[in-house]
Order: structure tokens, then sequence, then C-alpha cells
């Protein structure tokens, strides 16, 4: 009776100004509000009610309902409640009211619906554009439903580059990125720094924006996106896979079968493990440690195997449709996924025996990167960062979705904050996953795989799902729509909200620890980044210029 | 105690001895259920267009020619190896292969073209009805925006023509 009783307060404080409100099941509440005062809805929610942010949505609506539309998702997950604060906003005026004076984790999300919406966030302290290329025309949105999914704006100025905010008085400039050799993926840090220590950072991203979410909502239908979605990551690929799915699902009321569910936890969990493991070795790579970056590696490759041997490929394993999953697992399988966790889980056991005692690990991440449980609250961390402060979430448990509600698992927290607690914490999860498969495997029924879906799915209706991610909670939010596909769909992939407080986490600390804390929240920019419309390499360099660049790539290619 | 952690993994490293394979001179067998590249067979295909309507990445092309020749075009660019074409072809005429050292310089390399010679109904040219509706509402085929998103798009022609069907095709038929 949660989302009831969470109902009956917001109409006791803010009355008539509430609209409407829509409680689809005791897990989730969607409220429509006025926008004068959604402000102090969102306040009244984070700060008294306690809630976690979990993201801002911006849409455009007009061609349905006339009007813009912005949703506020909230997490109380104590509570196992999903709430979303919707306001619709006239299509003359598309302006509402920041709420990052009282929600500092919404920066992001505010200044991406302006770019890519156009939506206006009055009051906003730092409206920079995030997501779209320096190039871009300003008053084009990509995201409203009147631009094409393939149109680049005429006024399209490559030339036209970005600028740099003015560093602090004293400070020296250090570019961190776009490529550097501890990431993987490009993301620029400019980094202010005095001597040997960092006073601040300006975070330039979004390189590799794909336009995955457009694409979608104009030319994908429901069961071609879950193949996008994995591709939105390339390390926890099934998690979005999953989460679209789910969120779909939901919007449409759909009961997927129970062993597809089972199967779904079991393939969620394999790619827990691969992560970890991979992550465990990055960070021994990034701190120097070669030697356990290289046996993590090949603790974790059987995984990959079994995960082949289910799904057909090491990585994408392109598992669900809406409505169920396309693989089984056969009882060959089964016998020989639980021979490959027994091995996993002693070989892991005596590195982490290793590991957890070794000096040399220990001062290259004691006390760094700290990010406090006051940080993980303002900036709405999740995932190991999170739990390493000490604030036990964990979407398995507190929202749980496929089979999570039927094993029993801890969640592991610790309380330093600091990179060596996220190292145990994600350490300490693969032997929690390898139990949740065990139990998976133990209780999985016969059954069919899919649900047969016999009326079209309806429409207009809003789906949340929130998965966890070996980084964290990873969001979807879907709207369907017309023409078998949804109308909107949004990911909010782990790292958006982790990569936000890295400037805060590395403020105050050696130049040389910046690799390590930043490798600490295992960033996966292309999940950041998921949709840009044009190449972004507009202003890297003088001495090509992007026609040139384009040229010369070209002309190598034949 | 940091001694001891070191050798505790040094014990790992040795217990674990040589794992390397000896790649490409020697290959790890594949899994029975690989999905590698996806292979078409024109002797059971009966150019239905599921696959191509249900292909995420638009990797399947079907357009006709004439009155009896039609043309499965599968391009192989940008296929993501997913499967669905092999789900949803109700002849079976795709198997996943397994096929996975595809690196080639020329775009085309990868590509197949099936020429289909058809008998199928003048009125609706389809013969062939979705596993769920899901699916049923994109055999249709009817979507206005078909042609611009390389949709597959029914046209039945009674003489070939110069211009082109789809724009793509001939990028990548030479
Ligand atoms: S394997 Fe997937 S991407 Fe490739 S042709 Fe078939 S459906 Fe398309
Ligand atoms: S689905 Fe099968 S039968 Fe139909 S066109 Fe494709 S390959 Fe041919």
């Amino acid at each position: 009776m949660i989302a009831r009783e969470m109902f009956e307060k917001f109409k006791q404080r803010f009355g008539p100004l509430i609209e409407r409100a829509d409680l689809p099941s005791d897990r989730r509440l969607f409220v429509f509000v006025d926008r004068s005062v959604v402000k102090y809805v969102c306040q009244h929610i984070f700060r008294e009610l306690d809630a976690r942010y979990v993201i801002t949505i911006g849409a455009d609506d007009r061609p349905f309902s006339g009007k813009f539309l912005v949703a506020h998702n909230f997490a109380f997950d104590k509570d196992h409640l999903l709430c979303s604060v919707l306001t619709q906003l006239p299509a003359d005026d598309p302006k509402i009211d920041s709420i990052t004076d009282m929600v500092p984790a919404a920066s992001w999300a505010e200044r991406e619906m302006r770019d890519l919406v156009g939506i206006e966030p009055v009051g906003h302290r730092y409206l920079k554009r995030l997501v779209l290329p320096d190039g871009w025309p300003e008053n084009n949105h990509p995201l409203r439903k009147d631009v094409p999914w393939n149109e680049v704006p005429v006024e399209f100025d490559p030339d036209r580059e970005f600028r740099f905010d003015e560093p602090p008085e004293g400070c020296t400039v250090v570019p961190f990125g776009p490529f550097h050799p501890t990431l993987d993926e490009p993301a620029h840090f400019r980094l202010y720094v005095e001597g040997e220590m960092v006073r601040g950072c300006e975070y330039r991203g979004f390189m590799v924006h794909r336009g995955i979410e457009k694409l979608a909502e104009s030319v994908m239908s429901y069961n071609d996106i879950p193949m996008l979605a994995e591709r939105i990551c390339g390390i926890c690929g099934c998690v979005h896979n999953v989460a679209y799915v789910q969120a779909v699902e939901e919007a449409a009321v759909l009961k997927p079968p129970p062993r597809a569910e089972y199967i779904r936890t079991i393939m969620l969990e394999l790619e827990r493990l691969h992560s970890h493991l991979l992550w465990v070795g990055l960070a021994c790579h990034i701190v120097g440690f070669d030697t356990l970056f290289m046996q993590s590696f090949r603790i974790r490759e059987p995984i990959m195997w079994i995960a082949e041997k289910i799904s057909g490929n090491r990585k994408t394993y392109a598992l669900c449709v809406i409505g169920g999953v396309r693989w089984n697992i056969t009882p060959e399988v089964k016998i020989e996924l639980r021979q490959t966790l027994d091995k996993l889980e002693t070989e892991w056991r005596a590195v982490v025996s290793a590991v957890s005692k070794d000096r040399n690990i220990q001062k290259r991440t004691w006390g760094v990167g700290v990010a406090d449980k006051d940080l993980v609250k303002e900036s709405g961390l999740i995932g190991p960062v999170a739990r390493a402060a000490g604030v036990d979430i964990d979407c398995r448990r507190d929202h749980p979705y496929a089979a999570y509600d039927r094993v029993e698992f801890d969640v592991i927290t610790e309380q330093g904050g600091d990179v060596w607690s996220r190292l145990l914490v994600r350490m300490k999860e693969v032997f929690e996953s390898i139990r949740i498969i065990r139990q998976c495997l133990d209780k999985m029924e016969v059954g069919p795989l899919q649900l047969e879906i016999k009326d079209e799915l309806p429409i207009g209706r809003m789906g949340l799902s929130s998965v966890e991610a070996p980084r964290g909670e990873s969001h979807h939010f879907v709207i369907t729509g017309e023409n078998n596909r949804p109308r909107r769909w949004r990911v909010r992939a782990p790292t958006y909200q982790n990569l936000q407080a890295v400037p805060r986490m590395i403020k105050d600390q050696q130049i040389a620890d910046m690799t390590i804390s930043l490798g600490s929240i295992d960033p996966c920019f292309s999940c950041t980044d998921r949709l840009e419309t044009i190449d972004l390499r507009s202003g890297v360099t003088k001495v090509w210029s992007q026609e040139e660049l384009l040229k010369l790539t070209r002309a190598k290619k034949v | 105690m940091s001694l001891l952690s070191k050798l505790e993994e040094t014990l790992v490293c040795l217990k674990a001895g040589k794992v390397t394979l000896p790649y490409p001179a020697q290959a790890q067998p594949l899994p029975e259920k690989f999905r590698g590249r996806p292979i078409f067979d024109a002797t059971k295909c009966i150019g239905c267009a599921g696959c191509a309507n249900n292909c995420p990445a638009r990797e399947i092309l079907v357009f006709d020619v004439c009155q009896e020749v039609r043309i499965l075009q599968y391009l192989g660019r940008r296929c993501t190896y997913c499967g669905r074409c092999a789900d949803v072809c109700p002849e079976k005429a795709i198997t996943m292969s397994q096929e996975f050292e595809n690196g080639t310089n020329a775009i085309g390399d990868l590509g197949q073209r099936l020429e289909l010679f058809m008998s199928t109904c003048q009125r609706c040219g389809r013969c062939f009805k979705g596993p769920s509706v899901l699916e049923d509402l994109k055999m249709k085929g009817y979507r206005s925006d078909d042609l611009q998103n390389e949709r597959w798009i029914f046209r039945s022609r009674a003489f070939l023509e110069e211009e082109k069907t789809v724009d793509d095709i001939q990028i990548e038929l030479d």
C-alpha cells in the first residue's frame, strides 16, 4: 500500500496542485503536478521524504497531447517504490523551474534536456552545452518529433570551437584525455592543478554520442530495440537489454514466464561476474600491478565461454524479446555452468585472500577518491560507489525484477568510501553472484521461454525499470507509442550519475591518483553518451580541419 | 603481512600455468550455438521478407526486379549477428554459421545475394504469417516511412527499370 500512502502524503501537502496520479502497481507512482510547484514537490520528495534522485526526462509530446512533458524520477529504496513526478508544459513556452538548487544531481539531466528537447530549466546555474556537438545550431533540438532522425542541420558549423571555462587563479591546466592510456573510451577532463594537487576540473564528454534514443523512437520497433539497447554498453549490454524489455513489459502489463525470469537473472549475474573480474583486473592494471590483471582475466575467461555456450556470443547475448527470452539453459549447460562456478569460486577466493592483504594496492587506494555519504546523496551516486560509502542500496533487493525476489543474497557494503572499499565491495560481490546463480539453477522451473502476445501493445503508457548493472542502477523509462515502437525511451546508465561526482572525488588529491579514482567508478562512457547524431571531431586539432580528416580517413579505406 | 600476500599471489600465478591458446594457429572449438555470420540458402528461401522486416540493423533488403524474380540482398556491413533473421525465417533458410573471422577491406565482401523465382500471390505478394502480433504488424510492410528507413517495401514490376529501388543497393553492388 506504500504507493497509495505516499500519494496521500503528497495530496495532504500539495492538495489541488496535484493534477492527477496513476498507481499502476504498489511499486510505482506517477504524479502529474502543475509546473508552478514541481520544484517544491521535488524538494519535498528529495529532502523531507529522503528519496534518491534517479533522472530527469524531457519528452516532446506535442504530436499527441500538444504539450511537452518533463518527468523527474525518484526512488524510495527502503519502501521499494519508484516515483515519477510529471509536468506538462505548453508547446509555446517550454520552460520549467530547475530543481538543481534542491537536487544537485539533476544538473546534467537538465542540461541534456535543454540540448536535446529544448526545454529550458529556469534557474540552472551552469547551462553550458553538454550533449550536442559544438557546431550544432542553438535552436535545433534533435529529440523533438519534428526533427528527422537523420537530419544534419544546414547551419551546422564544424569549425566552431568548444570554449573552456577559465581555470581558478593560481592553477595550471593539465589536460587528461580525450585519449588516455587508462581511459578505454574518450572523455576529456581539464584538470586544474596547483603543484601536484588537483583543485578542480572541467568535464567534456559525450564524444561518442550515437543517437540511439532518437533512432529507436523514429525508426526501430519494439523487438528490434533490445538488440540496439545491448550495444549501449560494451560490458554490461545485457543489463540494458533486460531493462528496456522490462520497461516495455511494465507499460504493457505483460508478465514473462517464470523460466524466462530465471534465465534473465542468470545471464545478468554472469555479466556481473565477468564485469567485476574485468574491473578488478583493470584497477590493478591502473595502479601498475599487471600480474593480477592477467590473473583476473584468466579467471574471467571461462565465464565468457559459458555465456557463449548459452547464448551464442561471449558478450552480446541478444537475450530478450518483449515477453521473454530467446535462449534456453539446457541440462547439459546447467552441469557445466555449475562446474565453471565451482572453479571460479576457488580461484577467486585465492585471489581475494592475497589482494586483501596486499600493502602495495592498499597504499595506492586507501583514502583515495573518497565519496562520502553526503556526496552519494547529493550526486545520486549508485552501485558499488554508493555501497562502498556505506549506503545500503541495491536495485536487485530494493526494486526486485526478474527472479531476484525468489533468491537470497547479501548486499555488500563497506564504510570507507574510498577506492579500496570499492575494490572490496566488488571482490565480495562476485561470491554473491555465484550464490544467486546457484539458487536460480536449483529453482528454475520448466516452462515456456516466451509469452505469447496476442494484442498490439497499448499506446501512451509509461513504464519504469531499474536494473542493477555491475556499475550501479541502470534506469530505463519508456512511453509506448504508435507504429509498433515506443514514443519515448530514455536510458540512464549508472555512469551518468557517478561521473558527475568525479570532480568532487578528485578534489585536493594528488594528480597521480586521478586515474584510479576515475577508474574506480568503472566508467563506461559509451553508456553515458548514448545519443550523438553527428561526428564530434571539431576543434580537436588545428592542423587538420574536420573535412580534411574525413578525406584522409576515407582515402585510407580504399 | 605484505610478503605473505605476495607469496599467495605467486602461488595463484604458478598454479595457473600457461593458458594462452596458440590462436590463430589453433582455434578453440566453438560451441554449437555460436552465432556467426548468417548464411542464406536460396533453395529454401521463399522470399517472404520476414527476415528483412525483423532485422534490427536493416541489413536485409528484398525487392523485385521483375514479375518473377525477387532479389534478397544481405548487405553484411553492420550485421550484429543477433540471429533474429534466423529466428523468424519460416523456412529455416538462414543458418547462423560458425564463421567469425570476417575482417575484410572491401565493404561488399560479406554480402550475399539470392535471386528467387517467385510465383506468389499477385495481390498481396505474401505467403507467411508472423509468429506473434508484434511481428505480424511488421510483416505487412505498410509503414509510410518504409523506403527511407531501408524497410522492405513491396513493389512488383513487370519490367526492369534503370532507377534504383533503394539508394543503398547500388552502392553495395559495385
Ligand atoms: S543476424 Fe541480426 S543483424 Fe544480422 S542480418 Fe540477421 S537479423 Fe540482421
Ligand atoms: S525469412 Fe527466410 S524465407 Fe523469408 S525471405 Fe528471409 S530467408 Fe527467405
